[in-house]
């Protein structure tokens, strides 16, 4: 048997575009490095009041900023973002709170669909800019990853239940506790020491502390580890169809982001 | 002739730990990326006033978090920081105008020398260790004098007001002149996606060192 796994805690909530990055490029090293991942859906609105921290696109050329800023990381995270036509209206107004209750309870119920229902929540609010908030639009979302109508009508009731709704405030409470002021938080549990990470960008440190980095080594350093790239039954699409967005290449996984070809949503925006 | 080298701008302040691991990497990408680094002492002070932005450490889980995160940092990027005893006095009370308009002065009088002095003031507020930047006496006391001229006061002003005008709302910002288009990337995480853009290899923090010039 080999060395126990190391424990990586990803806190995220589906409003922040930053969380997507993050949990994409987990995801994808998760069967590559020596990693147990346990997501863990927490409510940003809640990190933020507990904090005493404000969303920064409420500085103007922070706004600015983010804009451009994921606009460069799509491309080279592989992540079809896209910034919502009304920014403020589904961050400020609408929030995720619906949302990050659903996956709290789908969490509890069916554990195994947390990630691929997280990113069809994602793929709504910051890829088709489709709403997030209303029972049928997660309904859509749930079906989309792959749930049956019957077990998402099951969930939507739970949602509402005393033991989700504590369940999140817990989960968020426990990211408050290891020091966030923001998401996405990546805490790393290691040879006795915990680590708390902010942010997408800081990968490569829990490479590093994982002991993962070749520092010299041959492979590049990426985002897009190359197990995805090599995939045999990939193939290239780009020959075959233009894309969200023109790349030379489109490597095989992101074959996990439904509706990139243009597909709409059947369900109501 | 190869292709024309790429011009980066880094602007940055000495009181800005971040700053120093951007400029830290730069510094040893420049002779292996077909690069043209351009230092720009830059006031961090006037960045926070003009975009209306606070200094994140007055944000107590920010501030307890950057102590942690520069920690982690300086093994990976391998830069001896280390967070200042009285660190609020250092960065709220006492501040960086002097350090930046001498290293103005230095970039208008002295330039060659302006990599090594801007690390020796980044010594001596986030490092124990201080070192000799090798600069004369008499060049010193030249520039002491002229750091309080109207010519380099200016000089830091308009440069602070170019890193803004560029969308700065704290440093270290790194502006990517590419191909007509112009790319402000802001934080020393930046780096790899820097990279990216360029066209480059990005080999971590801390490349091997086999083309570096001596």
């Amino acid at each position: 048997m080999g060395p126990v796994p190391r424990t990586l805690e990803l806190f995220y909530d589906v409003l922040s575009p930053y969380s997507w990055f993050g949990f994409e490029v987990l995801c994808r090293y998760k069967n590559i490095w020596n990693i147990n991942l346990q997501l863990r859906p927490t409510l940003i609105a809640g990190i933020m009041k507990d904090s005493g921290n404000k969303p920064p696109a409420l500085l103007p050329r922070k706004a600015q900023y983010l804009r451009n800023d994921i606009r460069l990381l799509r491309q080279h995270v592989q992540v079809p973002m896209q910034f919502p036509k009304d920014f403020f209206s589904v961050i400020l107004e609408k929030g995720s709170l619906s949302a990050m209750r659903f996956l709290t309870a789908v969490n509890m119920e069916h554990p195994e669909m947390l990630e691929k229902v997280s990113r069809e929540l994602w793929m709504r609010v910051w890829s088709r800019d489709e709403d997030i908030s209303e029972p049928q639009s997660i309904l859509a979302a749930a079906e989309k990853a792959g749930m049956s109508t019957e077990q998402a009508q099951v969930l939507l009731e739970e949602m509402s239940t005393p033991k989700v709704k504590n369940k999140l405030k817990e989960t968020t409470e426990a990211a408050c506790k290891y020091g966030a002021f923001g998401l996405p938080v990546t805490v790393a549990h290691l040879d006795g020491q915990t680590h708390m990470l902010f942010g997408s960008d800081r990968m490569e440190l829990l490479a590093h502390l994982l002991g993962k980095l070749q520092v010299h080594g041959e492979l590049p350093l990426t985002p897009v580890p190359p197990p995805f790239i090599s995939r045999p039954e990939g193939q290239i699409q780009s020959k075959k169809k233009k894309k969200f967005y023109a790349f030379p290449t489109m490597k095989p996984h992101t074959q996990r982001f439904s509706g990139l070809n243009g597909e709409k949503s059947p369900s109501p925006s | 002739m190869g292709p024309v080298p790429r011009t980066l701008e880094l602007f940055y302040d000495v009181l800005s730990p971040y700053s120093w691991f951007g400029f830290e990497v730069l510094c040893r990408y420049k002779n292996i990326w077909n690069i043209n680094l351009q230092l720009r002492p830059t006031l961090i002070a006037g960045i926070m006033k003009d975009s209306g932005n606070k200094p994140p450490a007055l944000l107590p889980r920010k501030a307890q978090y950057l102590r942690n995160d520069i920690r982690l940092l300086r093994q990976h990027v391998q830069v001896p920081m280390q967070f200042p005893k009285d660190f609020f006095s250092v960065i709220l009370e006492k501040g960086s105008l002097s350090a930046m308009r001498f290293l103005t002065a230095v970039n208008m009088e002295h330039p060659e020398m302006l990599e090594k002095v801007s690390r020796e003031l980044w010594m001596r507020v986030w490092s124990r260790a201080a070192e000799k930047a090798g600069m004369s006496t008499e060049q010193a006391q030249v520039l002491l004098e002229e750091m309080s001229t109207p010519k380099v006061k200016n000089k830091l002003k308009e440069t602070t007001e170019a890193a803004c005008k560029y969308g700065a709302f704290g440093l270290p910002v790194t502006v990517a002149h590419l191909d007509g288009q112009t790319h402000m990337l802001f934080g020393s995480d930046r780096m790899e996606l820097l990279a990216h853009l360029l066209g480059e290899k990005w080999m971590g923090p801390v490349p091997p060192a086999i083309n570096a010039k001596l």
